[in-house]
């Protein structure tokens, strides 16, 4: 008998040697899990980052820990061999996770299995929607013009319910220049907006696409927005205007004299008149210079030229360039007035010299001699 | 035919010689001097009709006054022409010891000036012809009357009508010279030559100045 209460004990101690104390599963809880990015979207690959502790004083020997659900899937392996937590120390599991059901609310269960039999199961809620950034045209042209450059403000809002990293706007197609050819707003907060303004230059008609490029976590989105670019007239475009025309007839040909008024809300730069075929300028008012003409504004002018007989009106052209340098030409045409031509001389009197004229000239030069020679024969 | 006025222009010679026996009378070269200024008087207006229509209908009295100016000018210019040639062939006569009284040579230049009547006419004739062809506009600034004004005279000196009208005044001056020599010779009792000077200076001088006008060097 003693000897039994001998290996008894014996049993115990080397059992007490062998195996530590054992803390139970129930003291394993899971602290925090967090998803980057807060809210997926529909295809999104995202990374679930699961925390646990171990809130007893000994330490717990985790077998496994797994993710599984449906909807939201999880696309890396689970943890099979796990080992133990300490007591009062946390772990971390990261799963990488991908949205597969479409939008709502889903919730894949975190599973750890203990080695000593018996598991923790803890759903964790993960959003997906697929709301995308918003796009707006805050400013364009009332019309495109051919090689003008256009001024286009772009804002892109964030409806969704985390933030958008990287938001870029990039304008795409043919047919036209634009300055910047990428505009970069960062990153948008929910219900937070950027703006870009780009300056875009139509060579044709044509369709510009300004693409807004985000990223959800470490996916990347898109979202159009196409404007039609087609011409039209600039209802703001500077709008010369000639009036109070006289015309003067002059030494082999005319002066037209007048004012010419910028009737348009843009300035005009660069004004020259000239007087057009079948007109030939000629100097001293080759062609005249007025230099810019801001809205409102009035200059006189002064153009010379000559034109054939016959020719009873000439277009007077007007020449000028918008802010960008653009060229517009504009037709004004002048009445010559008719009964108001002067002859222009004849240059060298060439053609014009009157035969009947020498004639007479002769004979009154024969007759004058001989009337000379017939007195001083007589004395 | 002595006297008559054929003589004057094919053989003043003796025209002023036989005029000469008779007291100075200026009724008929006043007369031819009048007829002068008349030719000159039309000249004058065909002249102002273009200058009046280049007004302003607003200032259509100026131009009238413009015209009668114009007018009364070149006829008393007749006149003046008449008395200067006169004194200027006088004043020259002197140098050579002439002698005769003024009347004298007013009265044979009064005659030598017959030829100027026919070169006025035909002068008025080329004159018409010349402004005829010409439609002035209706003018309302300084500035456009002032440029048709320079037209104008571009005109008057470089149009080959008005060339052959300046070439055709230099003849019948040249004739009326010839007129004045042998009027002067016997006037104030000159040799040929010194008559020749008389009347050649200044006339001479008068020719250049209108050939240097007529060509634009002036």
């Amino acid at each position: 008998m003693k000897d039994l209460k001998f290996l008894v004990l014996a049993l115990c101690a080397a059992l007490a040697l062998v195996s530590p104390i054992t803390a139970a599963p129930a003291d394993i809880t899971v602290v925090s899990s967090s998803l980057d990015p807060q809210v997926m979207m529909s295809g999104d690959t995202g990374t679930l980052t699961i925390v646990i502790q171990n809130n007893g004083a000994e330490p717990v020997a985790i077998q496994s820990a797994r993710l599984y659900g449906k909807g939201v899937v999880p696309t890396t392996d689970p943890y099979l061999s796990v080992g133990e937590i300490g007591g009062g120390n946390t772990k971390t599991f990261t799963f990488t996770i991908r949205a597969d059901g479409g939008e709502g609310t889903f919730y894949p269960t975190f599973v750890l299995d203990f080695r000593e039999g018996g598991s923790l199961r803890h759903p964790v809620a993960i959003q997906v929607e697929d709301t995308p950034l918003s796009i707006s045209m805050v400013e364009k042209p009332d019309a495109f013009s051919e090689g003008r450059t256009a001024g286009i403000t772009v804002m892109v809002g964030n409806p969704r319910p985390n933030a958008a990293s990287g938001v870029q706007v990039v304008p795409e197609g043919t047919g036209f220049s634009v300055t910047p050819t990428t505009g970069f707003i960062g990153g948008l907060e929910p219900d937070a907006s950027g703006s870009v303004t780009f300056n875009l230059a139509p060579e044709t008609e044509t369709d510009v696409t300004f693409r807004v490029v985000w990223r959800n976590g470490i996916n990347t989105h898109t979202t159009d927005l196409v404007l039609p670019v087609t011409f039209g007239e600039d209802k703001k475009r500077a709008n010369p205007v000639i009036t109070n025309v006289e015309v003067t007839p002059i030494t082999g040909g005319y002066r037209i004299v007048g004012d010419v008024m910028n009737a348009g809300l843009e300035s005009a730069r660069a004004v020259m008149i000239t007087p057009g075929s079948p007109a030939v300028p000629i100097d001293p008012f080759r062609v005249y210079v007025v230099g810019t003409l801001d809205p409102d504004d009035i200059s006189s002018f002064e153009v010379t030229f000559r034109a054939d007989a016959g020719v009873d009106e000439v277009p007077l052209f007007v020449e000028y360039r918008d802010d960008d340098g653009n060229l517009y030409t504009s037709t004004t045409p002048v009445g010559l007035g008719g009964g108001t031509v002067m002859t222009p001389v004849k240059e060298g009197g060439s053609g014009g010299f009157p035969v009947l004229g020498v004639v007479l000239v002769i004979l009154i030069a024969l007759g004058v001699a001989g009337a000379i020679y017939h007195s001083w024969k007589r004395t | 035919m002595e006297t008559g006025f054929l003589q004057v222009l094919l053989n003043p010679a003796r025209f002023f010689e036989a005029r000469i026996r008779d007291e100075p009378s200026l009724k008929v070269p006043a007369l031819i001097a009048l007829i002068c200024g008349l030719i000159g008087a039309v000249s004058a207006l065909i002249m102002a009709d273009v200058t009046t229509a280049m007004l302003p209908a607003e200032m259509g009295g100026l131009g009238t006054l413009m015209v009668v100016f114009s007018t009364a000018v070149a006829f008393v210019g007749g006149f003046l022409a008449w008395i200067i040639y006169g004194f200027i062939f006088h004043i020259i006569s002197m140098v050579f010891k002439g002698q005769g009284s003024l009347n004298r040579t007013l009265e044979v230049t009064g005659y030598g000036l017959i030829p100027q009547v026919f070169g006025g006419i035909i002068g008025s004739i080329f004159s018409y012809y010349l402004l005829s062809g010409l439609t002035v506009p209706a003018m309302s600034s300084a500035e456009e009357i002032a440029a048709f004004s320079e037209y104008l005279v571009t005109v008057l000196t470089t149009d080959p009508l008005a060339q052959v009208a300046g070439i055709v005044s230099i003849l019948f001056l040249i004739w009326s010279a010839n007129i004045w020599i042998f009027g002067m010779k016997y006037a104030r009792n000159l040799s040929t030559r010194d008559a020749t000077l008389t009347v050649g200076i200044p006339v001479g001088i008068y020719v250049i100045y209108l050939i240097i006008t007529l060509i634009g060097w002036l």
